[in-house]
């Protein structure tokens, strides 16, 4: 008994010269819940859609629970699926749209009515089982979506931008709900979305793809703290990119020339002097120190080029050294002006680099 | 009944064989038909057990424009068609633009009776037409039969027009008044091209089906009058298949040309609307 | 006088575009059919005088009966078979199989057609020298003498299919396509081989066009004129037979045809709105909206 739940060895998908899924090779966990994140068209959906079965990929093959299921049509391969835009049965009641995967199942009607109502149950439906959906709202036709999804306990639920069409209110308190659930069923999901907040929050680890690749594969800190690539960089939070070469390496730092600056970041595995890195630095790890404070380790002389009022903060554009830009979050208490000089500090530990070109 | 559930499982897995033969006997099914006809109005000593005619010869159009009339038939079922175009259009873009733009209550409702012509068989009310043209002196006259034509078509032409006015985006008109245009101008630079392709639609339907109108014509028409679906009709009468079938074709041929046309630029699928109430 | 135009104008300007509308309509269509009414009750030939003869003549005998037995036969079967027809077609058209957009106009053929000339192809296709028996007597073994469809009755509920199956065949193409796909995918991921989402999920969703689409049908297969004029044979419909009295009869018996065209459009009436109401309850219950 394996502990992958889910594996996709090798899986491609084209459509005439549009690459979908290119050669894909994801394992997902036993109980976990992973996420499939990405910008439109890098291939997440494809890839769920290969798992239902509804697409078949052109190279590959796909495990679930150990066995293989690449050649198993859609309607045995004992999965739950909620959609983006619900996909209820408008002509049925909620208790049969609930109760439709056990009837195709020929279970008797009273351990189908049992079932469903457990199922409305868990998703904070009940009283419900006579409407139709068109007279429920949309938050609670996708809790009708998820009975559905869950009536008969499948060990996979795949979950395609379930949310999306929700209001951002109330997708904060549904994503809980869902996390909540799937946990306290121990079902393995899957979960497609290209709302990186809704992953990062939501998931036991994250799948950022592109272009119908896998870019980096972790748990929501290491992709936020650690990105692999310029791309999940820039895809994950806001990001600030320096361009550089590498001077020295000491033990566990390394100095980086940017520009005509001398910068002290993490040393990168695997690289020497004379490497070309790209550092990241996030704006609101950027530090803007007062004028008495001391010069230091990657601290810098700056001037604000344009100052963005935002409430709870501010938001700087800074240029320093040679040309070099830079985004910086802080403090709505102290307003700087453009034009006004300031110091910047570039925590070490916050400076993160990968190797570039 | 087991037996008819295993039948019903072999067709569902034979579907795809099964789905083209269906859709291959359709096309024939449809198409036989016509090419019956097109053979038969040029097939010379087709007599008996034969697949294709012995002889080709286009003796018969010949005979169907020399003796059968069909030049002046012609020129009646066009001018017919034309003045019967003109009228329902005028009718048309009036009421369209009442039924498009403007309140009224029970709109449903009186698009629902303005297309009772075309719901109730045509025979029925056909007669009191006639009976209307006899005592009016219309039988027999381009206008009457013309005329007679409009009560088939007008529903038509109004149904099309009506869509095309409420099409007009309100927001359009509101910048063009915003831009700086006066009432005529707007009419002639905005609004006129914008329901141009609506007109010409209405034009085109209501011309073909003017072209193709046979019941309210047979009562109404005379010897001075006689339509091409009307002479087509006498030719069967008459018994003679080759020149009813050279007939037949010339009286086909624009209307498959004006579909393929429309096909290309328009879901033609949209003919069948206007019963949206039903 | 002016505060009425005030209040009024907007609704005297629509009733203005109106007018050539509503004279059309009144002239060409209200006042004919109420004339035919009137007529029907005249005694024949006479310009006064109410009488039901008409009627009675018609309808108390068994051929009169008869024609409106035929007219119904017709209608309904020609519809119950454009329905088995164009359900499996348009779930063939709509997996855009390769030439679909060649098959959704080979489809939409017959709508454009005069029936007139529709009939007159049918007519020489399935007729004895024609291909249909050409086939049958050469190719099919046991066959010897051509099998009889002009003139007959189940040729003439043929002739009626290849004319108004396109009415129910492009409703239900279009119900079918506005359908969300997504639906059907919910439907196998929950279990349901693709006949199960067919037979579950698929029909009973596309039902209600089917329905509509068959009451098109139905109103175009009662009304038929042209199609039973010449290949009818002895089978007349309501329509010919009103035909019928006022051509072939010298002088024209026009209160007799007024009398049928009046049972006429009255059972149509009667048979829509039935037809209607049983359309809604079904749609109502488990039809989508």
């Amino acid at each position: 008994m394996t502990d992958a739940m889910i594996e996709f060895r090798d899986v491609s998908k084209r459509y005439g010269s549009l690459v979908a899924n290119d050669h894909l090779s994801l394992t997902i966990r036993r109980g976990e819940l992973m996420t499939l994140l990405g910008p439109s068209g890098c291939g997440k959906t494809t890839a769920l859609r290969c798992l239902t079965g509804y697409i078949r990929p052109d190279e590959g093959r796909i495990f679930i629970d150990g066995k293989d299921v690449t050649d198993v049509p859609t309607h045995q391969r004992e999965l739950g699926m909620v959609f983006q835009n619900f996909a209820l049965f408008p002509h049925l009641t909620v208790r049969d749209n609930v109760g439709f995967p056990l009837m195709i199942r020929n279970l008797p009607k009273d351990q189908r009515t049992k079932m469903a109502a457990d199922a409305l149950r868990l998703v904070r439906l009940e009283g419900f089982e006579s409407h139709y959906p068109r007279q429920l709202s949309g938050g609670q036709q996708q809790r009708v979506g998820l009975a559905r999804a869950l009536v008969y306990r499948p060990k996979v639920l795949l979950l395609d931008e379930p949310l999306s069409n929700l209001d951002a209110k109330l997708r904060e308190e549904m994503r809980f709900e869902i996390k909540e659930l799937v946990t306290r069923l121990g079902i393995t999901a899957v979960y497609v979305t290209h709302d990186q907040a809704e992953a990062l929050a939501l998931s036991d680890r994250v799948a950022i793809m592109h272009r119908g690749r896998l870019e980096q594969v972790g748990t929501p800190e290491e992709i936020y703290e650690q990105p692999q690539s310029r791309f999940v960089a820039e895809f994950i939070g806001l990001s600030n990119f320096l361009e550089g070469r590498i001077e020295a390496v000491d033990g566990a730092s390394m100095r980086v020339t940017v520009g005509d600056l001398r910068l002290t970041a993490p040393a990168l595995p695997h690289t020497g002097p004379g490497q070309r890195v790209l550092l990241f630095v996030r704006p609101n790890e950027i530090e803007l120190l007062g004028p008495d404070e001391p010069a230091g380790e990657n601290v810098f002389e700056a001037q604000v080029e344009k100052a963005t009022y935002l409430g709870d903060s501010m938001d700087y554009r800074l240029t320093f050294g040679q040309g070099l830009a830079l985004r910086v979050q802080g403090d709505a208490q102290r307003r700087l002006s453009p034009g006004a000089p300031v110091r910047l500090r570039l925590p070490r530990i916050r400076c993160w680099a990968i190797t570039a070109g | 009944m087991r037996l008819a559930r295993a039948y019903i499982r072999g067709l569902w897995d034979g579907r795809m064989i099964l789905g083209y033969t269906l859709l291959l006997s359709l096309t024939l099914f449809i198409v036989a038909p016509f090419l019956m006809i097109a053979l038969r109005s040029v097939g010379k000593g087709w007599f008996g057990r034969l697949w294709l005619p012995p002889q080709l010869t286009l003796d018969w159009y010949r005979w169907a424009v020399e003796v059968g009339n069909i030049p002046e038939v012609m020129k009646n079922t066009l001018i017919i068609g034309i003045i019967a175009t003109a009228i329902s259009t005028v009718i048309g873009i009036f009421a369209g633009w009442a039924f498009g733009r403007r309140q009224m209550p029970g709109k449903e409702v009186a698009m629902a009776i303005v297309l009772l012509p075309r719901m109730i068989p045509p025979i029925t009310y056909a007669l009191g037409v006639a009976k209307i043209f006899y005592t009016l002196e219309l039988v027999d006259t381009y206008l009457g039969v013309a005329l007679a034509h409009v009560s088939v078509c007008a529903p038509y032409a109004i149904l099309v027009l009506s869509a095309t006015f409420e099409g007009l985006d309100e927001r359009v008109l509101e910048a063009a008044d915003v831009c700086g245009a006066n009432t005529v101008k707007r009419f002639f630079y905005v609004v006129l091209p914008l329901i141009m392709p609506g007109i010409l639609a209405s034009m085109i339907f209501t011309f073909t089906h003017s072209y193709n109108e046979f019941t309210l014509t047979l009562l109404t028409y005379g010897p001075h009058t006689v339509t091409l679906p009307v002479r087509t009709y006498l030719a069967v009468g008459d018994g003679y298949w080759e020149i009813t079938s050279a007939m037949a074709v010339i009286m086909v041929v624009p209307s498959l040309v004006i579909l393929a046309m429309i096909q290309r630029r328009a879901e033609p699928e949209k003919l069948v609307g206007g019963f949206k109430g039903v | 006088m002016t505060a009425f135009w005030r209040r009024n104008s907007s609704g005297l300007i629509t009733l203005l575009l109106l007018t050539p509308a509503l004279v059309s309509f009144f002239g060409l269509f209200f006042y004919p059919m109420v004339l035919t009414l009137i007529l029907s009750f005249r005694p024949e030939g006479e310009i006064l005088g109410w009488t039901l003869e008409n009627y009675g003549r018609f309808l108390s005998n068994p051929d009169g009966r008869w024609v409106i037995v035929l007219t119904f036969i017709l209608a309904l079967a020609s519809t119950a078979l454009s329905i088995l027809l164009s359900v499996p077609l348009a779930l063939i058209l709509r997996e855009k199989v390769r030439g679909h957009r060649f098959y959704r106009l080979i489809v939409l053929v017959p709508l454009v057609i005069p029936g007139l000339i529709g009939a007159l192809g049918l007519l020489l296709f399935w007729g004895t020298r024609g291909w249909f028996n050409l086939f049958l007597t050469q190719f099919v073994p046991f066959v010897e003498r051509p099998f009889p469809v002009d003139y007959t009755l189940h040729g003439l509920i043929m002739f009626y299919v290849w004319l108004y199956f396109p009415y129910t065949c492009v409703t239900t193409l279009s119900s079918l396509e506005s359908l969300d796909r997504s639906i059907e995918e919910a439907g196998a991921v929950s279990g349901a081989t693709r006949w199960q989402v067919l037979r579950h999920i698929v029909l009973p969703l596309i039902t209600p066009a089917i329905l509509a689409g068959s009451v098109l049908t139905f109103m175009a297969a009662f009304g038929a004129f042209s199609v039973p004029l010449i290949a009818g044979g002895n089978y007349r419909p309501l329509s010919v037979e009103i035909y019928k009295e006022i051509s072939i009869f010298i002088p024209a018996r026009w209160s007799a045809a007024s009398a049928i065209a009046v049972v006429m459009g009255v059972l149509q009436v009667i048979f829509l709105s039935l037809y209607m109401r049983y359309v809604r309850r079904a749609g109502g219950a488990g039809g989508s909206r």
